[in-house]
């Protein structure tokens, strides 16, 4: 089922959570919404479950308008960021509810809701855990309990608030890429709220990204991280270093005094070497190494002052046996850049 | 390879304080001593006394005393109050605690303190209240005079009496938990197709439930052994608007001191039976609390 939010107002007393947004989702899509705290992606998914509801604007699922729908009557599939089980009911009987809750004439009859049961844990690779509690389960397994209840009444869009926010690293890691795996099985549409960017591009067929109530793009996530449409996409989707500076015709001048621009690196698309290459480089003074990791991130202060971090492959760091305090020179292989009246604009 | 060698200790580990927190023997023990002689005189000794005195002249006047028309009509009108005013506290407790704990809305500062008005309110007073309204001379009491409906000194101005007195047992009890626990759960059900009553019935109301009981119990405590406010609206006819503990008062008056104290006794009894359901389900509730600190904690 296809999602639209049009023009989509949402005010908490003084604070706008949401400033005239559109969105569609298309059917069976894997959509996240992607930004930092404060930027309205929770208001949003909340609007489009019925929990929350708009100032302006309007809901359609399907090019049916529900904005006037409850939660109750919407049939869409919620998975809170603490899980939300219902603490004094076994597994099976949260993932059960939603189906004994239905008025008499839908509800399935007790021997139904038994096998759907058991193959919703069948699909969680929870089955032997029908009879636990919530309080007995860890939170990776009380996480996919909620998708599973959230599941059995067969909603016709899954939203999930920060699904995976609040597991540690490893469990998280493991747990989206069984969500991914699960929505190229049943290709329900599904949108996921995450302030984490890398969750975001691995997980997502396409990401929202927004800010401060507003979107700032949608696209692939070959498409927002390669072709950033604004400043606080290329910012917010990874680490950057940020110069000042001027264009001419093709050129960019990264500290001049005259700063029309911001000119935004990623650290692993600076070069490092002894010599000057006769195209864009500048000098600077190594001032910290750490070679843990796949990268070698060196940090370094540029010849105005400002620091400056570069990310090198190991062979390229081991084949250049860089020290603490050396003088080298720091080689840009892409940037981008955005005028300054954006930052400005964007500021307000 | 590095050895490291640790400092031996040159005070055997015994003869040192355990713990930082821990003060000598004799202070730990003259401060139970006094704590335990304190309980005794204040606590034990006033208990051992009322049962002790109401079975002074024998289990025979005892059971006389406890099964003489007006005690009977003492106990019987209790148990009304009581029944009533429970059960109707609950309900209101039930709601102001979901309204307050679940929702946001104008004055909600004001109806917590309207909530607790009747704690801090004399008794006496709580009773002059129903007797300005609903008294003779009173605002309604003409009215009432002439539809010949009896408030004051009968059954109904003691059982409004008693449920104004105990209002906040509930609520107060209930408020904290439901504010604590949140509303997730709630839009979880909402979300899976639940209606508001069956997301009240299988969901908020299972969460509260032990604390529920906790306040049912104070209140009734309360509501059996409230005195001020009662004798005000009661008019101490007796056989007809005597609670128990104004029957107890009136035998103590006339020097009937062991029927008075068997009475008492049977307050006494109810005042035990309190305590210990109150500690079963404390226990049962502090139980539930730790499964859901857990539950929070490993969310964050």
């Amino acid at each position: 089922m296809s999602i639209e939010a049009v023009n989509i107002t949402k005010r908490f007393g003084h604070f706008t959570a949401l400033d005239d947004v559109t969105l569609e989702i298309p059917s069976g899509e894997l959509v996240a919404l992607l930004g930092p705290s404060g930027s309205g992606k929770t208001t949003l998914l909340r609007i489009i479950a019925g929990l929350e509801f708009p100032d302006v604007g309007t809901v359609r699922f399907d090019g049916r308008d529900i904005s006037d729908r409850s939660a109750q009557e919407r049939r869409v599939g919620f998975v809170f960021q603490h899980y939300a089980l219902f603490r004094h009911m076994t597994v099976f009987e949260n993932i059960a509810f939603g189906l004994q809750v239905r008025p008499r004439e839908f509800r399935p009859s007790r021997n139904q809701i038994r096998t759907k049961v058991h193959n919703l844990l069948k699909l969680i690779q929870l089955e032997n855990l029908a009879d636990r509690y919530p309080s007995q389960l860890s939170g990776g397994q009380r996480q996919r309990v909620a998708l599973a209840r959230a599941l059995a009444v067969e909603p016709s869009v899954l939203l999930l608030d920060e699904p995976f926010g609040a597991l540690d690293a490893k469990v998280r890691m493991e747990l989206r890429r069984w969500l991914r795996q699960l929505h190229d099985e049943i290709h329900i549409t599904s949108v996921f709220v995450t302030h984490d960017q890398e969750e975001a591009l691995e997980v997502a067929d396409r990401v929202v990204v927004m800010n401060e109530g507003r979107i700032e793009q949608v696209g692939s996530p070959d498409d927002v991280y390669n072709r950033p449409a604004s400043a606080f996409v290329y910012n917010f989707l990874g680490n950057v270093n940020l110069f000042h500076g001027r264009v001419e015709e093709d050129k960019t001048y990264i500290h001049e005094v005259e700063t029309g621009h911001v000119v935004y690196v990623r650290p692993h698309l600076l070069d490092i070497a002894r010599l000057p290459n006769g195209g864009s480089h500048f000098r600077a003074r190594i001032k910290h190494i750490n070679a843990a990791g796949p990268l070698v991130k060196v940090e370094a202060i540029a010849e105005w002052g400002d620091p400056v971090r570069v990310e090198l492959p190991q062979e390229r760091f081991r084949s250049l046996q860089l020290m603490k305090n050396e003088e080298v020179f720091i080689i840009p292989k892409d940037v981008q850049v955005f005028p300054v009246r954006n930052e400005a604009a964007r500021a307000k | 390879m590095a050895s490291i060698t640790l400092p031996n200790p040159g005070v055997p580990a015994a003869s040192r304080a355990v713990q930082a927190t821990t003060e000598q023997p004799w202070v730990r023990w003259s401060l139970i001593a006094i704590a335990v002689a304190f309980l005794g005189v204040f606590l034990f000794l006033p208990l051992a006394i009322v049962f002790s005195s109401a079975l002074e002249k024998g289990v025979s006047v005892y059971v006389g005393a406890l099964r003489e028309p007006d005690a009977m009509a003492a106990i019987k009108l209790t148990l009304i109050a009581a029944g009533i005013s429970v059960p109707l506290n609950m309900i209101f407790g039930i709601a102001a605690a979901w309204a307050i704990g679940k929702f946001d809305f104008l004055g909600k500062s004001l109806l917590v303190t309207l909530i607790d008005l009747p704690f801090s309110v004399s008794p006496v007073v709580s009773g002059l209240i129903y007797v300005l309204i609903f008294g003779l001379q009173g605002l309604l009491g003409p009215w009432l005079a002439v539809h010949n409906i009896k408030i004051i000194f009968a059954v109904p101005g003691i059982v409004l009496a008693t449920m104004f007195v105990t209002f906040p047992f509930v609520a107060r009890e209930l408020i904290p938990l439901v504010e604590a626990q949140g509303t997730e759960e709630e839009e979880a059900a909402l979300t899976l197709g639940a209606n508001g009553w069956q997301t009240f019935w299988r969901v908020t109301l299972p969460n509260v439930k032990w604390g529920l009981l906790y306040g049912v119990i104070l209140c009734n405590a309360r509501a059996m052994g409230e005195f001020g406010a009662v004798s005000v609206v009661s008019g101490h006819i007796r056989g007809r608007t005597n609670t128990m503990p104004l029957h107890i008062e009136i035998l103590y008056n006339e020097y009937q001191f062991a029927p008075a104290f068997a009475v008492a006794s049977l307050l006494a009894l109810l005042a035990l039976a309190t305590l210990l359901a109150k500690t079963v389900v404390e226990w049962k509730a502090r139980q539930q609390s730790t499964e859901l600190q857990r539950m929070s904690g490993e969310a964050l």
